[in-house]
């Protein structure tokens, strides 16, 4: 992975398209469309309350 | 230019949100006793100011990428969990470290600016700061660094591993931090002697860290170090000579007079032997280097110390839109009392105050002079006497400021009028320690209260417009878990919002839960067999505050850190101030607090961030309802990245409690031996799931993480690039029936994570 891959202006380093050609690949009926928003993850136990 | 310049550095890490006292107590007592050059460096704002910028972020994302992690990760069948943390950090990095980059500037812009004010500007501007200390950790794995917290791969109870941990330049992002930014200026100064505050745990190795490399700059600058941390464990440092690589000396409890002596005596050549509370390094007979700790001195008249001197303090650097001053009322605690705190012996022997009258005098010529007007006092408690007195001064004498606290329960003090007249003062905040419902606990506990007396007092506070906070307890020796419960239905009943068998809405509106630890201070310590524990020693921490226990009653460790979860939970369902990501303005030291001084009530405060909620609700239900569904739009700079592993599911196992044992304990920075065996046995690897290709998604406008399979990735692109999602089914010749439900369903689903938008709505964006 070079240091750009994941950039998302850089993104179509391994999938280059041209836009018009995209929405005609999508096989309507068969895709996998899951969503899951990952819960965050932030602790609640670190909260410094404590300083003198 | 000054022949005796002196420069006093709070390390990293602290917090971010407001300015440190000790150093500016220290700098104004010096300057009053024939010191006139006194420096103060807050090192600690300024390394986090420096680590959240667009371009050490890029560079750490070029540092982390360049181990290639996700690539090697991406080979293995399944991921254990040893490389679940890696895992995780790298898929971060890949698909939200170039955003994160371009969004972290305009971050800082609005906790400083007014935009702070805005819930729907303040939530993602938080949380795109902590993402952001997520990369910066990454290009220094396995080192975390949070807002909160700075811990490394070395445990900080053992002179060895810190000593290394000062010396790893792979891991220790301080090292190339202190040696490009700090160091340069400080050679520059030449300081005689050079002081360093350390109250924190997360402080200590990088302090030594930056106490070894200006001994090595200059080896005739003075180190030396105190601090709340320090007064546990300075006397161990001292038995480490190996740290003296790192210091110089000690001072220990309160600092004034010790460091005016220390700095006397190095200016005039004279020999440390008599300065009372200095510890420090010399040489024996033999030529070996041993640790001296010199007998105790008298506390200073807290009356007579000077206004703390903040100047020269980066007040620009802050993470708030205005400055909170801390002031310290008193030093030690009137009380003493309780079994479980050895707060009030970090500050030396004995209670001491300054007047009201100097109080108010003091902050009132602090806001003349540094213009703000928000203050938190340095206060384990105020007594009885002060409760009345101190408002009576604030109002008399204009001091015309905002101002918080800690607290201790005084229901004679804290009468309905008596909260009355400390609202008129300025009170907008105060922080008790509830700890127990459980009689039987407050009891062996000491704390001399009853639950009831203490909710009356929550009661006048809330009702005169003053939030209330409770500190908590989990784990106190002999706690079952069924107390806690207690603990928790009490805390649940009288929280904010919650109406009462009295009709009335609970006072309670943030909590602040710890769990029970035994230092070495502490009574538990002393006499274990009173508190039915039985102390687990470990030689080979030298450095060690914080001691295991077994427990002969009631619930183990493992257990009380389960209980706090689960007390966690059931708060975050019951204060209004802990729903979702109203969260953050608990977690960052006094910006709720900022809230309440710029005018709002507790209750309108909490209104106001509902109303970012119910926006949002609203534009989903435009969306779902189909009214705005066709102008949905992919947020600007969402970035996509394949996963070998599901991210969700390394995420909720990384949760597992054992998990999070396994990682360094968030208050002592110690690994709980075997506990990482442990873990990976219970909770067990993550397979690879070649067939459903998975996608990790980050929008910047949402701050969310999201999990997608290649195919949604497709669907996304898609939308991009048609621009909308109208266009989008034109492109693909408007399909109907089912296709068109399932592609509805899923589009929505997007918006709900965050990566789509009405654009009319801006809602979602930063
Ligand atoms: S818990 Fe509070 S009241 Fe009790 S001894 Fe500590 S500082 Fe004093």
């Amino acid at each position: 992975m070079n240091a750009d891959s994941t950039n998302p202006e850089n993104k179509s380093k391994d999938e280059t398209k041209k836009p018009e050609d995209a929405p005609k690949k999508l096989d309507l009926q068969n895709l996998d469309l899951s969503v899951e928003k990952v819960e965050e993850r932030i602790s609640p136990s670190e909260t410094n309350v404590f300083d003198k | 230019m000054s022949d005796f310049p002196i420069t006093l550095i709070f390390p990293p890490q602290a917090h971010f949100t407001q300015p440190y006292m000790g150093l500016a107590c220290l700098k104004a007592w010096l300057q009053e006793h024939g010191f006139d050059d006194v420096e103060q460096v807050d090192a600690s704002v300024q390394s986090y100011d420096h680590f959240l910028s667009a371009d050490y972020l890029r560079w750490a994302v070029r540092r982390a990428e360049a181990r290639g992690d996700l690539e090697q990760l991406a080979t293995k069948d399944e991921l254990p969990f040893a490389d679940m943390d890696t895992f995780r950090t790298a898929a971060e990095v890949a698909v939200s470290g170039h955003v994160l980059a371009e969004r972290v500037e305009g971050a800082k812009a609005v906790l400083r600016g007014q935009d702070f004010f805005d819930p729907a500007k303040y939530v993602p501007a938080a949380r795109t700061l902590f993402h952001s200390l997520r990369i910066v950790s990454a290009a220094w794995a396995p080192t975390k660094l949070t807002p909160h917290n700075f811990t490394m791969a070395y445990s900080i109870d053992r002179s060895n591993e810190v000593l290394a941990a000062t010396r790893d330049e792979d891991q220790n992002p301080y090292l190339d931090y202190f040696r490009t930014e700090l160091l340069p200026a400080i050679v520059k100064r030449n300081p005689r002697v050079l002081g360093m505050s350390i109250i924190y745990g997360s402080q200590l190795i990088p302090a030594l860290t930056l106490g070894r490399l200006v001994k090595e700059a200059l080896p005739d600058c003075h180190i030396t170090a105190g601090g709340g941390f320090l007064a546990y464990i300075g006397e161990k440092i001292l038995k480490a000579p190996a740290l003296s690589e790192s210091l110089d000396s000690i001072v220990f409890h309160e600092g004034e007079k010790p460091l005016e002596e220390l700095c006397r005596a190095v200016r005039e050549g004279t020999d440390f032997k008599h300065i009372a509370s200095l510890g420090y390094f010399t040489k024996n007979d033999q030529g070996e280097t041993v640790g001296i700790k010199n007998i105790g001195g008298h506390p200073i008249s807290l009356n007579e110390a000077p206004m703390p001197d903040f100047d020269g303090t980066p007040f620009d650097s802050y993470f708030s839109p205005e400055v909170v001053l801390a002031y310290d009322v008193n030093r030690g605690c009137y009380y003493g009392e309780c079994s479980f705190c050895t707060l009030p012996t970090v500050i030396g022997p004995g209670y001491r105050t300054r007047a009201a009258e100097t109080i108010a005098g003091h902050v009132k010529a602090m806001r003349e002079k540094y213009g703000f007007s928000n203050f938190n006092f340095i206060t384990d408690c105020l007594p009885p006497g002060m409760i009345r007195e101190l408002p009576e001064e604030l109002i008399s004498q204009g001091s015309d400021i905002k101002w918080w606290c800690d607290a201790r329960v005084e229901p004679r003090a804290y009468t309905k009028q008596g909260a009355e007249r400390l609202y008129e003062s300025g009170c907008r905040k105060l922080l008790f320690g509830f700890e127990t419902a459980v009689p039987r606990l407050l009891k062996l506990m000491k704390k001399g209260q009853t639950p009831k007396r203490t909710l009356e007092v929550a009661n006048n506070c809330n009702d005169a417009g003053i939030s209330v906070t409770f500190y908590a307890m989990v784990g106190f020796p002999s706690e079952t878990r069924e107390e806690a419960r207690e603990t928790l239905a009490m805390l649940q009943e009288n929280a904010a919002g919650t109406i009462g068998p009295n009709g009335k809405s609970g006072p309670l509106r943030e909590v602040s839960l710890q769990t029970f630890h035994v230092d070495e201070v502490a009574e538990v310590f002393r006499d274990p067999t009173t508190y039915g524990v039985e102390l687990l020693p470990d030689p080979a921490a030298d450095l060690q505050l914080y001691h295991d226990f077994n427990a002969n009653a009631g619930m183990s460790q493992l257990e009380a850190s389960e209980m706090f979860d689960e007390i966690m939970a059931g708060l975050r369902q019951s204060l209004p101030l802990f729903h979702e990501d109203t969260f953050f303005y608990f977690t960052q030291k006094s910006h709720y607090f900022l809230h309440l001084a710029s005018g709002h009530s507790p209750d309108e405060f909490i209104e106001h961030c509902k109303r970012r909620g119910v926006a949002r609700q609203d534009e989903l239900a435009r969306t779902a309802s189909g009214d705005a569904l066709l102008d949905l739009e992919v947020v600007p700079l969402t970035g996509t990245c394949a996963i070998p592993f599901s991210y969700a599911e390394v995420t909720r196992r990384l949760a597992h409690p054992l998990a999070r044992a396994a990682r360094p304990d968030f208050l002592t920075g110690t690994y709980i031996p075997d506990l990482e065996l442990r873990a990976a046995e219970g909770i067990g690897p993550v397979p690879s799931n070649p067939q459903k290709k998975l996608v990790l998604a980050y929008s910047p406008g949402s701050t969310e993480f999201v999990e997608l399979s290649k195919d949604g990735e497709a669907v996304l692109d898609a939308l991009r690039d048609s621009g909308s999602y109208g266009k989008l089914l034109q492109a693909l010749g408007q399909p109907g029936g089912p296709e068109r439900e399932r592609l509805d369903h899923f589009v929505l689903g997007l918006h709900r994570a965050g990566l789509l938008f009405v654009p009319e709505h801006q809602l979602t964006a930063l």
